[in-house]
């Protein structure tokens, strides 16, 4: 009873605990502030070529207040939930059938591996024409972005599913490609594909900003920089998204890495560790 | 941690402030003697007057008595990155929009506007299916323009208003730069472009839309390019601003004496076919001038408008003595009159 108790007080994180625990990631951060603003203070001088910590953090608390930040986070994230949606539905179904069926992949790699390298920018004349300036034009972008990291690791997933959990499977009367697909090579390609997932988000976001640049919204992360900031040089609020860019970025892979890995391959710890 | 850990750390931190330290003062613009003279344009008929003295090898020949050994041009696509530019001290002249030197003196660029390039110059276009017979026509449709702040924007919304449309319910305005305007509106995203020329006649001879609107029309005698120098040159190098100024009139003058060889001049710079040039110039309402205090007013109006549009952060309108310097084209008028 003793020994549980003092386990379960083992595990309280006090300020004391975490700052052993962190110490280091936090003396990094604020030593990263202190350089920055002594730099843009003492060296630099010139809020334009690098404004300081205090003025980005004024600039971030005067454009929380004003509710624009949160309105373009949402817009950018709706960008971002569209291609991505679309993306993962894709990027799974194409993945899974040319890393399962031979000739679906001697038949779609070809394309696949041409368009692949094309960079989502290039298709943004593409995404005017189709699609017109609607929010769907930003998804597209952010789709082209996405969908490849899913498809190519989802293919590789499949394509690497153990010759003997197959064998074991057909042993045990698992005979039909539906069945193998749903029962053996999903499940074991899953860490792949959340793989896919993870780097498809991070590449999808990066395109977020690009897909807002032309027209397609009135708010936006990448609207608010392109249409606002920069056209006025206001570098201050400039750098506060890029930092909300970066910041969003770094949550959606914690999201991931922490949350939908830990609960959809927790079998898989078994295994690893 | 281990006493040799720490010293490892603290050893790494040392080494990335020296680094971070030394990369930044590259950044930091160094003080040097004017042999360069480094001009900033865009591609527009509004500033022909550029390419002409460049061409004929005005701005070497005539400022090399100052010690200027070197003159660079360099090309942006819009006002916004050539005020970037500038407010970096990658430029000391620039022919730009009035507004983008607006909006970059209220934040903090040290120069001034020292004479005018050109009035007016913009047209209304619209794709050929959709019908105009006045301003109320526009009620719904998707306009595009260049972002809030520039004159086209500040333009357009003021016809609309002086109209009785509300440009933030009645129609949207879409902001997007010429080249992407002129695709839009070939694509059918957009159902009209107000742009500064010769892309609304890139517009109409691409027959994919036609010019409705002239902007003198909407605002009569507007302000659209003019000439800006830095502030270092204006402090440190009186005689050669005035010398810029001289050729500036020069071309200016040469420009509106031989129209034919302007659009030439612009066909060679841009690589475009000088009868397209031709037909922009024949069907614009733009005028070059020189005299910085043609539309001067309507400068300060454009203050004003970027003023209100960014209220919370600029505390006052900028005045005239703080965006324009006129003293230099005053003197030179006077002298030679």
């Amino acid at each position: 009873m003793i020994r549980l108790l003092q386990r379960r007080l083992d595990k309280v994180v006090t300020p004391m605990r975490f700052l052993k625990r962190r110490g280091l990631e936090i003396a990094s951060f604020f030593c990263a502030i202190v350089i920055w603003q002594f730099v843009a203070d003492f060296i630099v001088k010139n809020e334009f070529i690098l404004p300081s910590f205090s003025t980005v953090a004024t600039a971030f608390f005067e454009l929380l207040s004003s509710g624009i930040m949160l309105m373009d986070i949402l817009t950018s994230l709706l960008h971002l939930a569209i291609g991505l949606t679309i993306a993962t539905c894709v990027g799974i179904l194409v993945g899974a059938i040319t890393g399962w069926f031979r000739v679906a992949d001697r038949v779609a790699d070809p394309i696949i591996e041409i368009l692949r390298p094309i960079p989502p920018l290039a298709w943004i004349p593409f995404a005017i024409v189709w699609l017109h300036l609607t929010h769907s034009a930003a998804g597209f972008i952010v789709f082209v972005g996405a969908v490849f990291p899913i498809l190519v690791n989802t293919y590789a997933g499949f394509r690497n599913v153990p010759k003997i959990l197959v064998d074991s499977a057909e042993v045990l009367g698992c005979t039909k490609s539906h069945d193998l697909i749903k029962a053996v090579a999903f499940p074991s390609a899953l860490p792949f594909i959340t793989t896919g997932i993870r780097i498809g988000t991070g590449v999808g976001w990066m395109c977020v900003v690009a897909a807002e640049m032309f027209g397609v919204s009135k708010s936006g992360l990448g609207y608010r920089i392109f249409q606002k900031f920069y056209p006025f040089h206001q570098m201050d609020n400039l750098l506060v998204y890029m930092i909300i860019l970066g910041l969003i970025a770094l949550f959606l892979d914690r999201f991931f890495r922490f949350y939908i890995e830990e609960r959809l391959l927790k079998w898989r710890k078994e295994i690893v560790a | 941690m281990t006493p040799k850990k720490t010293l490892l750390i603290f050893m790494l931190i040392v080494a990335v402030t020296a680094l971070v330290i030394a990369a930044v003062s590259f950044l930091v613009p160094k003080k040097q003697s004017l042999t360069h003279l480094r001009i900033g344009y865009q591609p527009s008929t509004h500033q022909i007057a550029h390419m002409t003295a460049m061409e004929k090898g005005w701005w070497r020949e005539d400022l090399a008595k100052f010690g200027i050994e070197k003159v660079s041009d360099y090309e942006f696509p819009s006002g916004p990155p050539e005020m970037q530019a500038m407010l970096a001290g990658d430029l000391d002249i620039a022919y730009v929009g009035a507004t983008p030197p607006i909006t970059a003196i209220y934040e903090g660029l040290d120069a001034k506007i020292v004479a005018g390039v050109q009035i007016q110059g913009s047209h209304l276009a619209l794709r050929l299916e959709v019908d105009y017979t006045g301003p109320d026509d526009l009620r719904g449709l998707k306009i595009a323009t260049f972002p809030p702040g520039s004159i086209q924007d500040t333009v357009l919304r003021k016809w609309l208003i002086d109209n009785g449309l509300d440009p933030e319910n009645d129609l949207e305005i879409v902001a997007m730069g010429a080249g992407e305007a002129i695709f839009a509106i070939t694509a059918g995203a957009v159902d009209g472009a107000f742009l500064p020329h010769p892309s609304p006649a890139v517009i109409e001879l691409d027959g994919s839309g036609r010019m409705v609107v002239v902007s003198e029309e909407m605002w009569t005698n507007h302000t659209c390019c003019c000439l800006v120098v830095s502030g270092r040159l204006i402090r440190e190098y009186p005689d050669v601003v005035k010398q810029i100024i001289k050729i500036h009139i020069n071309a200016t003058e040469y420009n509106k004496n031989h129209p034919d060889e302007a659009a030439e001049i612009y066909a060679r710079k841009v690589g475009w076919e000088v009868e397209k040039v031709q037909y922009s110039l024949n069907t614009w309402d733009g005028y070059w001038v020189s005299d910085p205090h043609i539309g001067m007013n309507i400068t300060l109006e454009y203050a004003q408008v970027i003023y209100d549009l960014n209220k919370p952060r600029y505390d006052r309108v900028l005045t005239e003595e703080e965006l324009f310097d006129t003293s230099f084209y005053d003197k030179i008028v006077a002298k030679e009159t």
